[in-house]
Formats: structure tokens, C-alpha cells, sequence
């Protein structure tokens, strides 16, 4: 019976340790010729607001959407309202606003302003206004998906330079009724905003809520769990508000929180309800 | 003698075979890169679309912070890679030119207000 060789299968296992180690560990395979889905995640969010200034610029959607690709987001839409999101809780109004648009745009709805040099209210505005009196609009935080794909690299298409779109019918409004529900925020103002044909949602509406002293700039679209057109803001009790869709459109005056009765015969404040469209 | 020979050829194939998984049938996997180790191509492409807002925004400083993700070279420097890339990636002549004039507003380009691209 012939000998088993453990000599020579040791010194192979021994050799296969230390070729795997250097292979792995000293001497592993250079990266270079990388894709953008394998970047760290800021940087994915810097490529992504490039992508989204970039749409901005020229409205070119389907390139947009191709460059998007190449990130490997499970959903491009939620990692836009998402970035976007946390873009305005920084301060970042324009990229923000740059990122809403070509979100918007995604679900296949008309940008709500000429793309081209978004400098206007949009870039200057503040989150939280400076008077005393300001609303404070709610904080949320918006699920979205992380996950990440490594879809095979298409070649960015080359330019089309597409005509931009004309512009959007103002908005009009469609509904607007107070609400005495106990379990809603007090002085809560829902704005929601539409089209008029299917009574789609439509995300990235900034809208304006003015005062005596003072405005405060929204967006709709960054509470995705309640509706994509769903934009709020808080009342203050005795104070009147006038609100319009910054791109223009029916301007509504004389804003109020409605007083509410409980059950007890107790007085509240309640929330408003405003419903725009888009003819 | 023979015993010994066989001992150390098991040895050098085991070496080659753990080379040959580790580097080509299963390399590191990598996440998490910077944008230095991008492909040409994609860091041209994302030199245009920087060249692109700035044509919109006319922000040089926001422009320059953009690049800033390649690194610390003087952004002018950065933004001429994807003008020498353009003309063999059959880019158009308006990007050409958008890169172009990019670049010249990026060379007269001096930070404000602190701005470190």
C-alpha cells in the first residue's frame, strides 16, 4: 500500500495560505477604472447633486437618468427626495431645490420652473424664517433605501440637447377646508398639490406662507409617507397668512388656524387644509 | 532526495493556485472608493456636468468646490482632464466648448472668502 505524501499536501495547504495572504492582504488587486455605484456614500451624494445641477442646467432627463444609473440606486426617486431632504435641513437651499427637480421629473411630471439658473427664492430660501413669529415647520425624516445595486456600466448616452419644456399652468386651487381633528398638530396648514387630469401628487412645489413681518419658503414632496405633493407648516393662533405657489398662481389671503370644539364644549385651534391644481 | 523535491513543487503550486484565487477568481472586493480611482471616462463625464451647472449658475466658487472631490490639484488643472478626454469620447462641439470656457473662467479663478476647493 503506497504511503500517503502528508509532506507534500502540508507544503501545498502552507504554500496556498501564503499565496492567498499576499494576494489578499500585502499585495491585493489595485483598483483603478472604478464605477460610480462603488464610491463611499458622500461621494455618491456629491456625483448625485452634480447629476441634479447638471439637470438644471440643461434639461436633459434621459442622460439625468442615465447617469443616475450608474450609481446603483434601488430607487432613484427616494434616494433623490432623500438627499434632498437632508440637503435643506442643511441649509442647502439650491441643492436642495436642484435635487427636488429632477426627483420630480423622475415620476414624469413637468418641471415647475425653467431649469436653467435656479438662483431665484429657491436658493435664498431660509428653512426657518428670522422673525419671532416664524413657524416652525415639523422635522421629519424620510425612509429610504439604502441599498445598493452594481447594475453593469451602460455608457453615459451622449448629448440631446432636448428643448426645455414649456412652461407649467399655474397652480389653481382645487379645495380648502379647516379640519377639527384633535389628533392633528394644532394650527397645523396641510398643503397638498395636485394635478387636475389624474390627481397625481406632485413633489417639489415651493410654496410661500407669508405674514405680517415675514415668509417662510416649502417644499412639498419631503413627507413622502403622507403624499409626494404633501407639504405642512404650523399656524400661529391670531396671526393671518396669505400662501402661493412660488412659480405663481391663485394667491390665497386672510389665512387662519380655525377654532375647533371639543366634545366638552372646550375650544381648540385646528388645522387648514389646502388642496392646489394643476390645470 | 525525490521526497524533498516533491515537497517543495507542492509548496510553489500552492503558492501560484493562492495567487491565482486571491488576484483573479476571487480579488478583494472593493466599496467605499474615493473618486480618484473613477474611470476616465466617468470622472470626464462628471467634469461636464460640473462645466454644465456652472454655465446655468455661474458660480466659479461652487464649481470649484465640486471638483474638489478629485483632489487638491488647482481645479483648472482638474477641469482641462476632461477637455483632453472629450475630443477621443466623441464629445460634441457645445460640450467642447462648454468645457472650454470652463476652464478659462477656472484659471482666472482665485478663492473667496476662504473657499478652499
Amino acid at each position: 500500500m503506497k504511503r500517503i505524501p502528508w509532506e507534500a499536501i502540508l507544503a501545498l495547504l502552507l504554500g496556498l495560505a501564503l499565496g492567498l495572504g499576499y494576494a489578499w492582504i500585502f499585495s491585493p488587486v489595485r483598483v483603478v477604472d472604478a464605477v460610480p455605484s462603488v464610491l463611499r456614500a458622500d461621494f455618491k451624494d456629491q456625483y448625485r447633486a452634480v447629476i441634479a445641477a447638471s439637470y438644471a442646467a440643461n434639461s436633459d432627463l434621459p442622460r439625468a437618468e442615465a447617469r443616475l444609473a450608474l450609481l446603483g440606486d434601488s430607487d432613484s426617486y427616494q434616494s433623490l427626495s432623500g438627499q434632498a431632504q437632508r440637503a435643506l435641513a442643511s441649509g442647502d437651499a439650491l441643492q436642495s431645490y436642484q435635487l427636488a427637480q429632477l426627483a420630480s421629473a423622475l415620476q414624469g411630471l413637468a418641471p415647475t420652473m425653467k431649469s436653467s439658473t435656479p438662483t431665484s427664492s429657491a436658493a435664498k430660501a431660509s428653512p426657518v424664517a428670522e422673525t419671532a413669529i416664524s413657524p416652525v415647520l415639523p422635522s421629519t425624516s424620510t425612509p429610504f433605501d439604502d441599498s445598493i445595486l452594481f447594475p453593469e456600466y451602460t455608457p453615459t448616452p451622449r448629448p440631446t440637447r432636448t428643448p426645455l419644456p414649456p412652461p407649467a399652468a399655474p397652480f389653481e386651487l382645487l379645495e380648502q377646508e379647516p379640519v377639527c381633528d384633535e389628533t392633528l398638530a394644532e394650527g397645523l396648514l396641510q398643503v397638498f398639490t395636485i394635478t387636475s387630469n389624474n390627481r397625481r401628487q406632485i413633489p417639489g412645489v415651493e410654496l410661500i406662507l407669508a405674514w405680517a413681518g415675514g415668509e417662510e419658503h416649502f417644499f412639498t414632496g419631503f413627507k413622502p409617507e403622507i403624499g409626494n405633493g404633501y407639504a405642512d407648516a404650523t399656524l400661529s393662533p391670531d396671526v393671518i397668512y396669505s400662501l402661493r405657489v412660488a412659480s405663481g398662481g391663485t394667491v390665497l389671503t386672510g389665512l387662519g388656524a380655525p377654532l375647533c370644539t371639543r366634545t366638552n364644549g372646550e375650544t381648540y385651534v385646528g388645522s387648514l387644509k389646502i388642496t392646489f391644481y394643476r390645470p | 532526495m525525490k521526497k524533498w523535491l516533491w515537497v517543495i513543487l507542492a509548496f510553489a503550486a500552492g503558492i501560484g493556485l493562492g495567487l491565482l484565487y486571491g488576484w483573479a477568481i476571487d480579488p478583494v472586493d472593493f466599496v467605499d472608493l474615493t473618486p480618484e480611482t473613477l474611470r476616465a471616462d466617468f470622472r470626464a463625464d462628471y467634469i461636464l456636468m460640473v462645466a454644465e451647472a456652472y454655465e446655468a449658475e455661474h458660480d466659479l466658487d461652487l464649481a470649484a468646490r465640486r471638483l474638489a472631490i478629485f483632489g487638491s490639484n488647482p481645479p483648472a488643472e482638474i477641469a482641462s482632464e476632461a477637455l483632453q478626454f472629450g475630443p477621443s469620447a466623441d464629445y460634441s462641439p457645445s460640450e467642447l466648448s462648454t468645457l472650454e470656457a470652463f476652464v478659462q473662467d477656472l484659471r482666472g479663478w482665485q478663492p473667496s472668502s476662504g473657499v478652499t476647493p
